[in-house]
């Protein structure tokens, strides 16, 4: 479990089959937040496609990234688009459960 | 191992750049100390929303430097973080119960999940925030050696 080691932030987005896939790398936080939003930011915009981001690699996330996954989530409910994340590792799962987002993620996945 | 405690002191500007250098920090004598990867995760948190709190609030646009305080004892570890800027009085009030359990997405404030994600993660949280003499806060987690070892 090499979690000691810090690692520079990295986003990449894929785009298949009308879904729009983001694979975070590393740490988001205070320090990434304004860059991550700027990423997102047309991204959620976009009705055409469904989003999700997929957190396999996301190593740590901090309130500033919880904050930042809440706006996307309450944007996508009122433009009424799909909004999902997946492979959430579990101390991440954890912090979602803690903090009471991940209730608003499993309505998502459940809707159609 | 004596009974003493005792402290390692980092310094750093208040600043977003730095706070994984406090992660970095806290997962070397926290795990030297033997605590779980669990609970380091949950430190590692709980540190890094105090930082962001004296980063955010503490200074405005002038530059500050945040005090980050290691005390090492025999059962538990202290991690004290302290400003000299504002106090968080504000952000404390705001924040201290805040979770979106009860709420419908359309109702629910984005931010002020630092404060609850701190106090829900450590033993004992302790604010002291006095008007123009900074913030000091004090998280505590036990060590409960267990099999686990990282």
């Amino acid at each position: 479990m090499n979690t000691h080691k810090s690692e520079k932030f990295h986003v990449t987005t894929k785009t298949e089959d009308g879904v729009c896939t983001v694979y975070l790398r590393g740490e988001l936080d205070l320090s990434v937040a304004a860059d991550f939003r700027l990423v997102m930011e047309p991204l959620v915009e976009d009705t055409a496609l469904n989003l999700a981001i997929n957190m396999k690699e996301l190593k740590y996330i901090d309130s500033t990234g919880i904050g930042i996954l809440l706006s996307i989530l309450k944007a996508r409910h009122g433009l009424a688009v799909k909004f999902t994340v997946e492979e959430v590792p579990p101390h991440i799962q954890k912090l979602f459960d803690m903090t009471g987002i991940a209730k608003f993620f499993a309505s998502q996945e459940n809707s159609h | 191992m004596s009974d003493d405690i005792q402290k390692v002191i980092i310094q750093l500007p208040a600043s977003a750049e730095y706070v994984d250098i406090v992660r970095l920090n806290l997962y070397g004598i926290a795990s030297k100390m033997g605590f779980s990867y669990e609970d380091i995760e949950d430190m590692k948190v709980a540190v890094s929303e105090a930082c962001n709190n004296s980063v955010l609030y503490a200074y405005e646009q002038e530059d500050g430097l945040v005090d980050v305080i290691f005390e090492v004892s025999p059962n538990a570890l202290s991690i004290t973080v302290k400003d000299e800027g504002e106090s968080f009085d504000n952000v404390k009030a705001s924040g201290e119960r805040m979770t979106l359990h009860d709420k419908e997405l359309s109702d629910v404030q984005v931010g002020g999940l630092g404060f609850y994600l701190m106090q829900a993660l450590m033993d004992e949280v302790n604010v002291i925030s006095e008007s123009g003499k900074g913030t000091v806060v004090t998280l505590t987690k036990k060590l409960h050696l267990s099999e686990e070892r990282v």
